[in-house]
């Protein structure tokens, strides 16, 4: 393996080397040590590797904007103190479910208010200090909850209530935090990262009146000697070159271990480099210069040729988080008092119809003229990389669609609908008439400039001209497009995506019928639908125990409910994940949308490792 | 292509054993005795591709600027001008244009072709009304030397690419008839990859007649490139594509010959 450094001209200043004074690490595996048996039921497809040299990787954009996780606001940050910290709970690399990680269990009380959680014993920071729950304490009272303090993560841990969780100290090793509300989702709120309490606890007002409030929000700057920073990740921040490098270097005192009892991570050192464009890394990975890549499924087809001279093997995975669907606007026109448009309202509102679009939608021809074949039917509205997406066979468990709700392309299937309604083309001209004989024609729109959704919308005119609707296809910008979703109820068809995430209840505000993006149908708020009411139950049932297997049925049986009943949007085709891993780094399974600490396609980098040269 | 009668066949087969390697990795020193021997050209450019890494941490640009020219064999050569492509890494895009374009020998000028890729593929401009497609492939067309048409060639496909803009059939039209020579095979070696795709994808057996019989050079060069790809990735040994070689010397066409030479370069290099 030949690596290429990247010596820029005119090196930027370099900020201060770090983590030169770490410690020896630990004398022998502390008693709250977490072993990952890799290879075995909970970690597929991975192996036990072993320690030793850097691994080169790259970033677009810019650097990181200083490294304090609390006060961030940006994944250029994120993606380097995710490195360097970690949280109570955490989203498992491989199946995306919620699992313990800097506490060794939690239990839930009987009344579901209180959790209470067992932190790991024995465990150090990178300073060899203890981590105990005045740190968990400090993170979220001192931190999170003040006023103070500038953080998003205040917002993400408000209660639908509108309360705070209440967290205290019960011992040194175990914390409580009690809600007003039975609430699931909250645990995804407590993968917050945990701050280490004897470093920063001077720099907060309300525990040292020393300071003037509000100092905390310039802690742990660019300007920070990065042998400041403390943390209990699997890599500590070495060096930063300012927007060119980052260098990351192991954590003595990290306190996960194979089953072998070698200490993670594998890979001694990470350097990144921070580059302009995808371009350039599609170039440092071709030459060698980096080692893994989380590709764009365009470059596929260049790597694919490439891949057994040079030695790397693209990995195509299953789905990425999102969905890309057409929709009917249920309610369109629904305050004029206008025969023709009440018509095509009521045909929108026939479940007859939005079930004929879905087995007109040939989903093989948009996957292979857009996707050219990296992509998958989608049927739910949840994402498959979430562990409650309903394909998966159980919480978090592999992705087998032995449930999925299948629309095949059959035109027989979708004309046959049709013709039940009564709409049919009663004069041979190829297009179908309403009863008063005005033809079925509507209006398709999607924001102009976005060539996938236009490919898409092109593609989806073809195949509903084939079972007799008329289609016009007009894309518009994406402003006049948000009005008139939101706003006026004047559009009638619409193609579009929404992004998507780990928990279902991150799509309340658009599957539910008081949802504010509940666009194809607003009225639902006051004539909902049966089903429409079976999901608003089935919504707030599902955040409402913290069974996570108990919460998968009941999110199975929704979204199975919106594939057959509902059809709000008829989905069409996800992208798959696409990644390129030089086949000298060993545990390359574990690269998925899902393991990556920051929003990228990513690398669950403590795990891979340099394979020794046979 | 020449005919090779049976007595061609066995005075080759006879030489077999000079290149067959019994165990495990192949010595500089080895590959060096295999890239000297140009009985089969192919097989001693396999082993000078899979030289060129070493030769690049080895010797100097000069020292392969001249190998590159002055090489006893196909083999030789060929290890100096790819070790030179890793060294001319470091050059800049007026440096490298300049080798492209100037009388260097086609061998020195080739080694350049990969580096400059960086620039051209993401070269902007200026200039009014500048789209970076149409400049890659005027100089595609236009360029003064082969050299650099078909670095343009390749950078303007890997652009295409990348903007999502292909697909294979529309590759297959390019890689049939195309505006220069160079573009038609940069479009072939870009089905290629089109063809390792599950919606295009192509078997063995089909890449090998693509490579053997395709109606262009651009088509017969997507078989090429694909059909290396699957002889990697199958059981064939060294030996055995090697045998290949002998046995399909002057009976096959270049870009099927290519195949198994880019497929035993690799089984040398590991």
């Amino acid at each position: 393996m030949k690596k290429t450094v990247l010596l820029l001209a005119g090196l930027a200043l370099l900020l201060a080397v770090g983590a030169t004074a770490l410690g020896q690490g630990y004398a022998a595996m502390p008693e709250g040590a977490k072993i990952v048996n890799l290879g075995g039921p909970d970690w597929p497809g991975l192996e036990p590797g072993v320690r030793g040299g850097t691994f080169y990787s790259s970033v677009f954009g810019s650097g990181p904007k200083k490294w304090n996780d609390v006060t961030s606001h940006e994944t250029t940050t994120t993606r380097y103190t995710g490195v360097f910290l970690r949280g109570l709970v955490t989203l498992h690399a491989v199946s995306g479910a919620i699992t313990p990680e800097l506490a060794e269990s939690y239990e839930v009380s009987e009344d579901g208010l209180t959790i209470t959680f067992h932190l790991r014993k024995g465990i150090l920071w990178s300073d060899g200090e203890p981590f105990t729950a005045d740190d968990v304490v400090f993170t979220y009272n001192d931190l999170v909850f003040n006023e103070d303090v500038e953080t998003d993560a205040r917002d993400v841990m408000t209660l639908p209530d509108g309360s705070f969780p209440k967290v205290e100290k019960v011992d040194d090793y175990t914390v409580n935090i009690t809600l007003s509300m039975v609430f699931r989702p909250i645990f995804y709120s407590l993968t917050q990262n945990i701050m280490p309490e004897h470093k920063l606890a001077q720099y907060v007002h309300k525990l040292n009146p020393d300071v003037e409030a509000g100092t905390f929000n310039g802690v742990w700057g660019l300007d920070t000697d990065l042998s400041e920073l403390c943390g209990l990740g699997a890599y500590l921040i070495e060096s930063y070159e300012p927007d060119q490098q980052v260098v990351m270097v192991r954590n003595p005192y990290y306190y996960v271990y194979d089953q072998n009892g070698t200490q993670l991570p594998y890979y001694d050192k990470i350097v990144e480099t921070i580059v302009a464009s995808q371009d350039v890394q599609l170039l440092q990975l071709r030459n060698g210069e980096i080692d893994a890549w989380g590709c764009r499924p365009s470059d596929v087809p260049i790597l694919k040729r490439e891949e057994a001279t040079k030695g790397f093997k693209v990995i195509i995975g299953s789905g990425v988080y999102g969905t890309l669907w057409i929709s009917f606007n249920q309610d369109y026109a629904m305050d004029e008092d206008d025969p023709a448009k009440a018509q095509l309202r009521n045909l929108f509102r026939d479940i007859r119809f939005r079930q004929a679009v879905s087995y007109a939608m040939d989903k093989q021809s948009i996957i292979d003229n857009l996707y050219n074949g990296l992509a998958k039917p989608q049927w739910s509205p949840v994402s498959t990389p979430s562990p409650f997406y309903a394909g998966r066979d159980s919480y978090g468990g592999p992705i087998t669609e032995k449930d999925a709700v299948v629309y095949e392309y059959d035109l027989d299937k979708a004309n046959a609908l049709l013709d039940d309604i009564g709409i049919v083309d009663t004069n041979g001209d190829g297009v179908r008439e309403f009863p008063d004989g005005a033809p079925v024609e509507f209006e398709l729109n999607t924001n102009s400039g976005n060539t996938l959704r236009e490919g898409f919308c092109l593609i989806m005119k073809e195949d509903l001209e084939k079972i007799g609707l008329k289609v016009n296809y007009n894309p518009v910008d994406f402003n006049t497009l948000v009005t008139r979703l939101l706003g006026d109820t004047l559009y009638q068809a619409v193609v579009l995506g929404l992004t998507g995430g780990d928990d279902p209840n991150g799509g309340a505000n658009v599957y539910k019928t008081d949802g504010g993006l509940h666009f194809w149908h607003y009225d639902a708020a006051n004539n909902p639908y049966e089903y429409e009411k079976k999901i608003d139950e089935l919504m707030n049932a599902g955040v409402s125990t913290y069974d996570n297997d108990e919460a998968f049925e009941i999110y199975k049986e929704y979204q199975i409910l919106f594939a057959t009943q509902d059809l709000g949007m008829n989905f069409s085709v996800n992208q798959a994940f696409t990644y390129v891993i030089y086949d000298y780094v060993g545990n390359a399974a574990i690269a998925s949308p899902i393991t990556s600490p920051t929003a990228d396609n990513g690398l669950g980098r403590e795990f891979v490792f340099q394979k020794p040269q046979s | 292509m020449k005919g090779f009668g049976l007595r061609t066949l066995v005075i080759l087969a006879g030489v077999v054993a000079l290149f067959s390697l019994v165990g495990a990795a192949y010595t500089v020193t080895q590959l060096e005795a295999i890239a000297s021997n140009e009985l089969v050209p192919e097989i001693s450019a396999a082993a000078g591709m899979a030289l060129a890494s070493s030769y690049a941490q080895t010797m100097t640009a000069s020292d392969l600027e001249a190998l590159a020219v002055n090489g006893a064999t196909i083999g030789l050569r060929t290890a100096a001008s790819e070790a030179l492509s890793i060294l001319y890494r470091s050059k800049t895009e007026d440096e490298l244009t300049a080798i492209l374009t100037g009388d260097a020998d086609p061998m020195i000028r080739a080694a350049a072709i990969d580096p400059i890729q960086k620039y051209l593929f993401t070269k902007t401009s200026d200039a009014e009304g500048f789209v970076l497609t149409d400049y890659l492939k005027d100089l595609a067309v236009n360029g003064t030397t082969h050299e650099m048409r078909l670095a343009a060639a390749e950078a303007y496909y890997l652009r295409l690419t990348v903007n999502g803009k292909l697909s294979a059939s529309a590759l297959e039209a390019q890689a049939t008839t195309n505006d220069s020579a160079e573009l038609e095979y940069a479009a072939g070696q870009t089905l290629a990859g089109f063809y390792l795709m599950s919606a295009a994808a192509k078997t063995q057996a089909q890449l090998e007649e693509l490579a053997q019989n395709g109606a262009s050079e651009g088509l017969r060069v997507a078989g090429s490139v694909a059909l290396s790809t699957k002889l990697i990735d199958s059981s064939l040994t060294a030996q055995e594509m090697e045998n290949t070689l002998l046995a399909d010397f002057g009976a096959k066409s270049q870009e099927y010959l290519d195949a198994y030479k880019v497929a035993l370069a690799t089984r040398f290099s590991s």
